[in-house]
């Protein structure tokens, strides 16, 4: 090789090393090359290496949030300060619609380069099913992958390929208000078992101590599942549904009209945001002061509590269970899609393991900023090993007591189903909780049917 | 100078009027500019009305790899089948009934009592405060009345639970979020919404009628209820038909307030058509969007049967 071959192979190499990591896009690699004089070498350079979408990148990285991502954390604007030229939007999905990612797909396109805002048992089966993402397997690092706490791994893979990147983790635990518990005279502490839970609730109501014993929010991945799961997590038929006419789930259903005794009456009211998921009642009872008991994903007694008089008052603890129940609860994460027809992937994995590590986001998520205050906690091993190992001030007792329920949660399986079943059987098992239906089996029942109707239709 | 131009004028007058230029090229020229409208009206509405007929005869699932297949009247088949189609429709028509009257009732009767202000200031202000409402951007509208309408911290409840004392905490009514009273609560923003719109219709029309009109019946005895009655009254109708013809179509489809004030519960009165629709064709399954298409076609035609009644009784009699 003369030495002028060698120093065109040279560049031409490191032009292309720069351009598979995604350092600079086809355009710049062709200019440097007819720059350096190789002209059609380059081209044969870009066919020979067959540039992959991965690879190509004709536009900034791009990723898109779901809105209460970025409302949620102040933070994420300062990893993208350490991406110049990101192209950082805000996603389309409102009430976890996601038709504008599948339509595209279906045209093999995509304006975005990764979705943050992906939970897995919600959307992530028909991501598969539509052909939108693709796994992260190949651009995820090793260390990561490795990091990820197991069962989050398990709630993020479907055959074994990692179709979600973790990004902030809920757990479904309980919560109570000191100063009302205290007025009525009962404990400030997370009540042990559903049976505690009933009998603080009343107490509260009868001491007039607040208007209200105790709420949760009547979707039913946020207050069946969770209490079913209290008592036994094998509650899953082999297709990954939810078995509705599980003794767990019925004892759950009973549960929730026990605890409606006592709760405020517009419980089972759709929420007024993102099609009646979000903005629930639950957490306007809880924000107002009027109930003393409350169980959800930490996030909500946390977010609605800083609106308190005092909210030192809050506490929370694991969910409550049942005298002879597993003690388990619902987890799920919130995640990141890589979408198929996406580009600058390495640079995407680059970026989300910067944001998913970013320890400010997380300190700014435990301990809450001037009118948030998330409480959503991170996926991996590493951060709890961190503090259990040396504990920074600003981390509080619950931290460790959520990565503890973490080990005996479990996620709702995944499938297309995942979040309609919920959705479809609500007003069905609803009509036990209004004492329309007096049988609670005979109502889940009819929910599985209704289920089973609608998968079938296809 | 002036001869050459009248020379070319009768050259040209020659060519139109049928010499050189043959009919046909004329005939192009016209179409020519008829091009840009009817692209525009193919394209954008023709096309996907027909892309949608297209769709409800077929198994077309939009998650599916598998492609469409024509599987004939099957679709409409299963819809009126469903109970949740015939259940669907008939909210969507309770809302109508429910908000109809109060697009024409109440903007008449603001209509005739503004025109009969004299002072033109006044007047003025009056169009102007019941217009503000209707300037109000949907966003906003929907976030004010669901503030107003909240069960634990709505001024409404507030109201009636803490100053009045008629309810209480534990018993107050429950406006949104699937109750019976969700459909009169969301008709009564809608009216407030619409009335300064709704109004200026009529008073366009008070002002397309005679004045002599009604002086001339007053001097034959008439009392004010007869004028209205026999003079204002057929003088508003064609102004009344086509806003029971607007309204009614956007009663019957309304679909933004009922995704927010009721979301996808089947049992809620806001579960209409159009939400049942979204629902098959975007959330359940496969989104089933050939099942979806037969619901908004079968709806559509519901609709098309009432209006035709509707413009048949408001046709132009005498």
């Amino acid at each position: 090789m003369s030495g002028r071959n060698e120093q065109e192979y040279l560049f031409q190499e490191a032009a292309r090393r720069e351009l598979a990591q995604g350092r600079i896009d086809r355009r710049d690699f062709l200019t440097r090359s007819l720059l350096t004089g190789l002209g059609l070498a380059g081209v044969g350079a870009v066919a020979k290496s067959s540039i992959t979408p991965a690879f190509a990148a004709d536009r900034p990285l791009t990723p898109t949030f779901y809105q209460w991502i970025q409302d949620l954390h102040p933070g994420i604007p300062a990893v993208n300060a350490k991406f110049p030229g990101i192209n950082y939007q805000i996603a389309p999905v409102e009430g976890f619609g996601i038709e504008r990612f599948v339509a595209e797909a279906k045209n093999q396109q995509s304006t975005w380069d990764v979705y943050v805002g992906q939970t897995p048992f919600v959307e992530m089966s028909a991501f598969i099913k539509a052909g939108v993402i693709e796994p992260w397997d190949n651009y995820i690092p090793k260390d990561v992958i490795d990091d990820i706490i197991p069962s989050i791994r398990e709630e993020c893979t479907v055959d074994g390929k990692l179709y979600s990147w973790p990004f902030f983790l809920d757990v479904i635990g309980s919560a109570w208000h000191s100063g009302i518990t205290s007025k009525a005279g009962v404990p400030s502490a997370a009540p042990a078992t559903w049976d505690e839970f009933l009998e603080s609730s009343k107490k509260i109501v009868d001491s007039k101590a607040a208007p209200w014993g105790a709420t949760f929010d009547a979707h039913g991945w946020r207050s069946l599942v969770p209490i079913t799961h209290s008592m036994s997590t094998k509650v899953y038929t082999s297709d990954g549904l939810f078995d509705f006419t599980s003794e767990p789930a019925i004892e759950a259903l009973k549960l929730m009209k026990q605890i409606m005794g006592y709760s405020n009456p517009d419980i089972l009211l759709e929420g007024s945001s993102d099609a009646g998921v979000n903005s629930t009642t639950d957490e306007i009872a809880w924000a107002a002061q009027r109930v003393g008991l409350y169980f959800k994903y930490f996030n909500s007694p946390f977010r609605f509590a800083a609106s308190w008089d005092d909210p030192k008052l809050l506490g929370v603890g694991p969910l409550p269970k049942f005298s002879n129940g597993e003690g388990s609860t619902v987890f799920w994460t919130t995640g990141c899609a890589l979408f198929k027809y996406g580009q600058n992937k390495d640079k995407v994995a680059e970026y989300i393991k910067a944001l998913t590590y970013d320890p400010q986001i997380w300190k700014d998520s435990i301990v809450g900023t001037p009118g948030v205050h998330p409480f959503q906690l991170p996926p991996y091993k590493s951060f709890y090993a961190d503090w259990a190992a040396n504990k920074p001030d600003w981390v509080p007792p619950a931290v460790g007591l959520i990565r503890g329920q973490l080990d005996r949660a479990k996620a709702i399986d995944n499938n297309l189903f995942g979040l309609q079943q919920f959705v479809i059987g609500k007003p069905i098992w609803e009509t036990y909780l209004k004492g329309e239906e007096p049988d609670p089996k005979v109502a889940m029942t009819k929910v599985m049917e209704a289920v089973q109707a609608e998968i079938k239709k296809g | 100078m002036a001869q050459a131009i009248a020379n070319d004028e009768v050259e040209l007058g020659a060519r139109v009027a049928g010499g050189p230029v043959p009919a046909l090229q004329k005939g192009m020229g016209e179409w020519l500019f008829l091009v840009p409208a009817l692209v525009f009206f193919i394209g954008y509405q023709v096309w996907p009305i027909v892309r949608v007929l297209w769709l409800s005869f077929t198994n077309f699932q939009l998650l599916s790899d598998k492609p469409a297949q024509w599987v004939g009247f099957d679709n409409y088949t299963q819809a009126l089948h469903d109970p949740l189609m015939w259940a669907s429709l008939g909210r969507a028509a309770l809302f109508t009934i429910m908000f109809l009257p109060g697009t024409i009732i109440l903007p008449l009767l603001l209509a005739i009592l503004v025109d009969r202000v004299a002072n033109q200031r006044l007047a003025t202000l009056y169009r102007v405060i019941l217009l503000i409402p209707a300037v109000i951007p949907s966003t906003l509208v929907f976030v004010l009345w669901k503030w107003m309408y909240n069960y634990q911290s709505g001024p409404i409840n507030h109201l009636l639970v803490n100053t009045l004392g008629i309810f209480t905490l534990q018993n107050a009514p429950q406006w949104l979020g699937g109750t019976a009273l969700t459909l009169p609560a969301i008709a009564i923003m809608e009216v407030w919404w619409g009335l300064g719109y709704h109004t200026i219709f009529f008073i366009a029309g008070l002002a397309a009628i005679p004045k002599e009109l009604s002086d001339a019946a007053r001097i034959d005895g008439a009392n004010e209820w007869q004028v209205f009655w026999h003079v204002i009254r057929p003088g508003l109708a064609p102004i009344m038909m086509i806003l029971v013809v607007l309204r009614f179509g956007s009663a019957m489809a309304v679909i933004d307030e009922y995704l927010i004030f009721g979301g996808f519960n089947r049992a809620s009165p806001t579960y209409t058509w159009t939400i049942f629709m979204y629902d098959q064709a975007f959330k359940t399954g496969l989104w089933r969007q050939g099942y979806g298409a037969s619901i908004g076609m079968i709806g559509a035609i519901a609709m098309m049967v009432v209006m035709a009644g509707l413009l048949w009784i408001f046709r132009p009699k005498g």
